[in-house]
């Protein structure tokens, strides 16, 4: 009888590894010495204040930015050496769709895919089309598509690629309740197996939702532990500004 | 702290060596070219201008000249020393640029930067003293010869570069475009220079100056030149290099500061 | 799982590239409308310029340089928009999470900009000869302009395209990659006008000076792509 508290592989990889990261942005210090480290299958959900660093974080895992400082260590490679190694493993969602409005959802995810060196690709966007429940919208253009609906087919596009690791900036924002019930079951769905990094305002759902909680303020970390060690109260206080600083252990 | 302090003093150290060294420099490169355009004028013997290549023996003006002694040739002295330096300092700026995409460190961007405005100094030099050369000879302000075009290229780059720089304003992008700018504009420099030259027009003719095959006479105040303007732009450099990092230095004091207060 | 070992094929993705802007273009015609209509605006403009000569007037000997002036106004208004599909929804970004090489945007983006500029040319070209050149007596040497044009457009695309990134979040966008391409492709134009006029005045004994031009445009061609292949991305990254 396996022991419940242990995962069902002996060996945890960890598949993001930071250590001292920083990004300067002229005399701006965006991030400051920040490091964690977020195991396989894990969700991990940034909170912070504005400002506090928690974009520009997400995209340098998303090797969109690079560090002034620190190193990044992705799916056991060198984030900062040999990018262009690791793009075709991360799936990013910011709140731009990042799609073409011109472009039906099927052109978009088709070229996407393309880029990606997907194998088989018109079926496998139809696929994921179908996983987000736009396959009947599927040859229409993006432009006419509702915020939720944008916010679906971003989603199928960040997973063309099958990736291991799937970043998300805010990705509830500005949906309404039927399209966050609808992204919640997606993640659920794919969730298995893979890593999430997540940058929410929304305490309640972000919470939930993760393994590990990364409290930043200011560019520094101010708490990073299991999920079941932060409580909501310690987050919501962190978000007041005169608290911050002395009040999580 | 200590260890601060100490940095701050081995720091103010090295850049009282480099303003010694850079006014040495700019004392000596004056008294070089000064000595250069003094002999210049003085002594070194009238030139002969070559005769005029193409089209063959027309010139404009109606008159047939073939060839002419030319007092004014003798600004030459001044204009080619000046057209060189203000090249090597295009030059340095793209090298710095290289070095910057390579370390994307704030330094190197500013040295580059330094290279170009120093650079824009000598460019506008080189027309100005182009110009008064070519209206002292052909009796117009302008003509659209190889050099004079050039020149010209050359500093419409320069300016582009520091509008690009104007319009960007995060200091990383904007250190890492500026270099980017500066290569191209150091490539294209003297592609615009080369096909001035190979390529003739049909209305303007292709001078030479003749700065080929000088006299010791001659030789002696030129090379005097070169290095002289050499050691004024090296001067000015270093000099305008440290204007700028102490100003960037007391800006960094003040973010400091500021971030204290806030904690 | 390390990272996927797989890369994708780079034709592959130009091909994806190409295809999608010239998908776009046709859905859109964007580029080609506003390019198309004001070449014909420069073209009145051109008209107005020239109402005054006196009918013994030359046009012949300021044809080439009217055509290649035309040539790069228009083309400054395409290469501005040529990023607008990219900057609507930010997919410029969706375009950098995938692992396609940096150089590879830049080549399939110029491509696509070559296409758009020589099909406004099409147009252009032969309304600048029905509107101009009507009374003038062109060189037997006349249709070796194709040369000219086809390398110059090559040269004005690629540079320009890279320019334009350069120029793609900057304050006054529009004026600034000018300011930085007429300096930049002034030797390629020279090269171009002189090879063009040469053409046109087909005067005997000058063919040389067509080819060696020629030549010269080429040569600013290739060393001006490699530089903007090699230094493309430190323009796109951040």
């Amino acid at each position: 009888m396996s022991d419940p508290t242990q995962s069902t592989s002996n060996v945890i990889t960890t598949d993001i590894a930071v250590h001292n990261l920083s990004k300067t942005f002229g005399t701006r210090k965006a991030l400051d010495g920040v490091s964690f480290e977020v195991p396989r299958g894990a969700f991990l959900s940034v909170f912070g204040p504005n400002g506090a660093g928690k974009t520009t974080l997400l995209r340098i895992l998303a090797t969109l930015s690079r560090p002034s400082r620190g190193t990044l260590t992705m799916l056991e490679t060198d984030a900062l050496q040999k990018p262009e190694d690791l793009r075709g493993s991360i799936g990013f969602i910011s709140h731009q769709p990042l799609v073409y409005g011109d472009l039906s959802a099927l052109e978009n995810l088709v070229f996407y895919g393309r880029l990606y060196g997907a194998d088989d690709v018109e079926n496998k966007a139809k696929e994921l089309l179908a996983l987000v429940e736009l396959d009947h919208r599927a040859n229409d253009a993006a432009r006419t598509f509702s915020r939720g609906m944008m916010q679906r087919l971003s989603l199928a596009r960040a997973l063309i690629n099958d990736p291991q690791i799937i970043l998300l900036d805010e990705p509830y924002s500005g949906l309404d309740p039927h399209a966050t019930f609808v992204l919640d079951s997606l993640i659920s769905r794919i969730r298995e197996g893979k890593t999430f990094v997540m940058v929410s305002h929304d305490l309640e759902r972000g919470h939930a939702l993760c393994t590990h909680a990364l409290l930043l303020d200011r560019g520094k970390v101010v708490a990073f532990d299991l999920a079941e060690n932060i409580g909501i109260e310690d987050l919501r206080k962190a978000y007041d500004p005169a608290m911050l600083g002395g009040v999580l252990s | 702290m200590s260890n601060a302090l100490e940095h701050s003093y081995n720091l103010a150290q090295t850049r009282q060596k480099w303003t010694t060294i850079a006014v040495i420099a700019l004392i000596l490169g004056l008294v070089l070219t000064t000595f250069d355009v003094i002999w210049a004028f003085f002594r070194a013997p009238i030139v002969a201008s070559d005769v005029v290549i193409d089209p063959p023996a027309v010139l404009e003006g109606g008159t047939v000249i073939t060839n002419q002694l030319l007092f004014s040739q003798k600004i030459f002295y001044f204009h080619v020393p000046v057209a060189i330096v203000s090249f090597v300092l295009i030059i340095a700026a793209a090298v710095y640029a290289v070095l910057h995409l390579m370390h994307h460190s704030a330094e190197t961007d500013l040295r580059s930067k330094t290279c170009m405005e120093v650079g824009l100094v000598f460019i506008i030099g080189t027309m100005i003293s182009g110009d008064l050369w070519t209206r002292h000879d052909w009796g117009v302000w302008w003509v659209w010869e190889p050099r004079l075009t050039t020149y010209f290229i050359l500093t419409l780059l320069v300016i582009a570069y520091f509008v690009l720089r104007t319009a960007i304003d995060e200091p990383e992008r904007k250190a890492r475009f500026s270099a980017v700018f500066a290569i191209i504009a150091a490539i294209d420099a003297p592609i615009s220079f080369g096909i001035t030259r190979l390529i003739p027009s049909s209305i303007h003719p292709v001078l030479e100056r003749g700065d080929s095959g000088m006299s010791p006479d001659m030789l002696i105040p030129f090379v005097c030149g070169i290095f002289g303007m050499l050691l004024v732009a090296f001067g000015i450099f270093r000099l305008r290099l440290l204007l700028q990092e102490q100003k960037l230095e007391v800006e960094s004091l003040k973010a400091r500061l500021e971030e204290l207060d806030r904690q | 799982m390390t990272a996927k070992a797989k890369a994708p094929g780079g034709w592959q993705q130009y091909c994806a590239l190409l295809g999608k802007d010239i998908r776009m273009e046709l859905r859109t015609r964007e580029m080609l409308v506003s390019m198309g209509v004001y070449a014909i605006l420069v073209l009145t403009i051109y008209g107005a310029a020239l109402s005054q000569t006196a009918s013994s007037f030359d046009i012949l000997s300021v044809a080439a340089g009217l055509m290649w002036a035309l040539i790069l106004f228009t083309s400054l208004l395409g290469l501005n928009r040529s990023f607008s599909h990219e900057t609507e929804n930010s997919s410029l970004e969706g375009i950098l999470l995938t692992p396609v090489s940096r150089p590879l945007v830049f080549a399939a983006k110029a491509t696509s900009n070559l296409i758009f500029l020589l099909a406004v040319e099409v147009i252009a070209v032969p309304l600048f000869f029905i509107f101009f050149m009507g009374q003038a007596e062109l060189g037997s040497t006349t249709p070796l302009m194709i040369l000219p044009i086809i390398l110059g457009s090559i040269g004005i695309a690629g540079i320009g395209t890279f320019l334009s990134t350069l120029t793609l979040n900057t304050r006054g966008r529009d004026v600034l990659l000018a300011i930085l391409m007429v300096p930049v492709v002034f030797p390629l134009l020279y090269a171009c006008v002189s090879a063009t006029s040469v053409a046109l005045l087909g005067i005997e004994g000058q063919i040389e000076i067509f080819w060696r031009s020629l030549l010269l445009a080429g040569g600013y061609d290739v060393i001006m792509l490699a530089a903007s292949w090699g230094l493309y991305e430190f323009v796109l990254g951040s």
